[in-house]
């Protein structure tokens, strides 16, 4: 994957960087926002980070013109501003929004999300993760052909994983997308439900499906 | 000008020096009216002493234009001597008026005035002219009325102004000191007003003074008298009052933070210094690293917590408040809860009405009511029973988080809304002391209030939003 990090602060830069380039990634960075739209105007990236707060143009004047300019592509902010505001106005303009200090973990899940979504929602009616089925329209689950009893909310938690199948999703990201929690409660509320899932959709059958990435959080695939 | 307050300080009344009254404001205003009063008075007394002047005057004359009238008629009928003796009999009686007779060459024939030839009607004499020839020789000034007799005799009936001059003198005798007594009283009452403003001032400014030097606890007294002053006093120590309150809050906090936050830095360090020096194993430095990296978190999530708090109070926009379904948030928290809470042995059960609306910020009402839960999780014991109640009053939504653990005891129950306070029997819990400063602060925001009562037994904690506007 191909991440543009536009990041003042050097010690994050670098953390960032190089986090992103042990799994894989190419990273270009730029340390203002001038040199960072130049790049965002001229290459094809994949994801940008910008941060919110730059000397000369700031992040959302950069992502503002970009976007002006025809780049479409998906941008996660980084901010030290953790105001509900500050967040609204991120995420009428970028993509997704993290608060610093986070963990490298959060971060990774949150750029792999960005970067698969597709560009032109589709709109499935089925989802499918080998013999795990969701019907979207009936609001039916279905595992290897047994029918399994969901409440709301688990709908909810499942249909996510399943939309993001083979993509760690954090905690943080659960609590934000399936109870619309924007703080993080001291409860490992997420676990519980996770749990109480997983003896539904798992229990009495030969393959988990939903595991459980230690330090990052959880993810749905099919068995490899 | 200190040393004055100092010297006041010092003493039960307070002595205040003379240049400093006169130069209060109230002194001023004292003097500036005592001498628009006495301009007031002199202008009358003018008025007075001018009319009256001119009545008396007015007098005078026309006794002596009757006189003369009657000396003319005299000589008319009579002649010259007949003239002659009654004038010489005139002025032998004092305090009659002054004559003279003379003959046409200028010689004086009768009388005591000395002789005018030169001129005709009304003539003042100046009291030097008249002087040799008068007994007295006391008189300043005559009025003469002369006139042309037949054949060239003339005839002079003065008047000793005398009488205008003593009434000059008991007027303006009157005048001075009446004007004196009105300049004396209006300043010397301004003095003693402004003094006793002044001692009112005085009060304030030492308490201020007294303030400023650190002795926070001072107030300014108060007579009792229910006057302007009291009224100012009492307002002013309401305020003092609250800045203190305030300020104590603020020490506390500040005390608070570096106390509660050296706790977890001190692990930190020692984990740190752990890994630093000793020889250690891969799993065991994995190990230490991993402490290192939770008393980390443990510091970064109270900084977000303070900040937060902060956050809100600052007020974040409340023109951002939207109607908010509160029935959907709490029963979002309770679903969100109900496993940990069972699986913590506790139960949850609600009682959530349907639609109940209140105007707010969805995330923050969303914590309030998870922190509460929380609360309610992690202070009981197991085996209790939570309930989240939310109903429609007359007066605006109803919420309520109660359990049936071992309560606030009446008197913490003020106190657990301070940041970082915790109960005795709560220390050994892991939690930063911040959840209910957090729930203080949104209920704060959203114009609610908030309050704990005894569930009888454990904790009813009761949210009353205003109505909708």
């Amino acid at each position: 994957m191909k991440v543009l990090l536009i990041e003042d602060d050097v010690k994050t830069a670098a953390y960032v960087k190089r986090g992103l380039e042990e799994h894989g990634h190419v990273v270009d960075s730029a340390g203002n926002g001038r040199d960072g739209l130049f790049l965002a105007a001229g290459e094809g990236y994949d994801v940008m980070i910008v941060d919110r707060m730059l000397p000369g143009l700031d992040g959302l004047g950069i992502v503002k013109a970009a976007r002006a300019a025809g780049v479409t592509t998906p941008v996660l902010f980084l901010t030290t501003m953790g105001g509900i505001e500050d967040r609204v106005e991120g995420l009428e303009v970028g993509d997704d929004y993290l608060v610093k200090p986070f963990a490298f973990a959060e971060l990774m899940a949150r750029i792999n999300a960005l970067a698969r979504r597709p560009a032109i929602a589709q709109v499935p009616t089925v989802l499918r993760v080998a013999d795990l089925e969701m019907d979207l329209i009936g609001r039916k689950v279905r595992r290897a052909g047994r029918e399994i009893e969901l409440q709301p909310r688990e709908f909810r938690l499942l249909e996510y994983l399943m939309r993001n199948a083979g993509r760690v999703l954090t905690r943080t990201m659960l609590l934000e997308h399936v109870w619309e929690f924007h703080f993080e409660p001291r409860t490992n509320i997420v676990e519980t439900h996770i749990s109480r899932l997983r003896a539904k959709i798992d229990r009495g059958f030969d393959a988990e499906l939903l595991e459980t990435v230690r330090g990052s959080g959880y993810l749905l695939r099919a068995p490899t | 000008m200190r040393s004055s307050w100092k010297r006041c300080a010092a003493r039960d009344t307070c002595f205040v020096p003379l240049p400093r009254l006169v130069r209060t404001a109230s002194f001023r205003l004292a003097a500036l009216y005592a001498i628009g009063f006495a301009a007031c008075v002199l202008l009358l007394g003018a008025a007075a002493f001018w009319s009256t002047r001119s009545a008396l005057e007015k007098q005078l004359t026309r006794r002596v234009e009757a006189e003369m009238m009657l000396l003319e008629q005299e000589f008319r009928a009579s002649g010259i001597d007949r003239l002659i003796a009654t004038v010489q009999q005139r002025t032998r009686v004092r305090g009659n008026l002054d004559y003279f007779v003379a003959d046409p060459a200028g010689k004086r024939l009768a009388g005591d005035l000395p002789v005018i030839s030169d001129r005709l009607g009304w003539v003042a004499y100046d009291s030097g002219e008249a002087a040799g020839e008068k007994q007295s020789g006391e008189s300043e000034r005559v009025l003469v009325l002369i006139k042309q007799l037949d054949g060239g005799f003339r005839l002079g009936v003065g008047e000793d102004l005398e009488q205008v001059g003593e009434m000059e003198d008991t007027f303006l005798g009157i005048l001075v000191p009446a004007l004196g007594i009105v300049l004396v009283l209006g300043i010397g009452g301004g003095l003693l007003l402004s003094a006793a403003f002044l001692r009112r001032v005085d009060m304030i400014t030492r308490t201020a003074d007294a303030i400023i030097d650190g002795d926070l606890s001072r107030r300014i007294e108060r007579t009792g008298s229910g006057d302007d002053f009291d009224h100012l006093s009492a307002t002013l120590n309401v305020m003092l009052d609250r800045i203190v309150g305030l300020m104590e809050n603020l020490r506390q906090v500040s005390n608070d933070i570096a106390h509660d936050l050296r706790t977890p830095l001190s692990r930190l360090r020692q984990d740190l210094e752990e890994a630093q020096k000793r020889e250690l194993t891969a799993p065991e430095l994995k190990r230490v690293i991993e402490g290192a990296v939770a008393e980390a978190d443990v510091l970064l999530e109270t900084f977000s917590a303070l900040l937060r708090i902060a956050q809100i109070e600052a007020g974040i926009r409340r023109s951002a408040f939207r109607a908010v379904d509160l029935s959907d948030v709490l029963r979002t928290v309770a679903e969100a809860y109900v496993p940990a809470v069972e699986e913590s042995g506790r139960s949850l059960r609600t009682d959530i009405a349907d639609g109940v609306q209140a105007d707010g910020d969805r995330g923050l009402l969303s914590q309030l009511f998870v922190n509460l839960v929380e609360n309610a999780l992690r202070h009981t014991p197991a085996g209790t029973t939570i309930t989240l109640r939310l109903s429609r009053q007359p007066a605006g939504a109803l919420a309520e988080v109660a359990d049936t653990g071992t309560g606030i005891p009446a008197d913490e129950r003020a106190k657990v809304f301070r940041r970082f306070y915790r109960l005795e029997r709560s220390r050994t819990t892991p939690g930063s002391g911040l959840g209910l400063s957090t729930v203080a602060a949104i209920v704060e925001l959203h114009h609610a209030a908030i309050e704990l009562l005894d569930n009888a037994p454990g904790l009813r904690v009761v949210i009353r939003f205003p109505a909708r506007a």
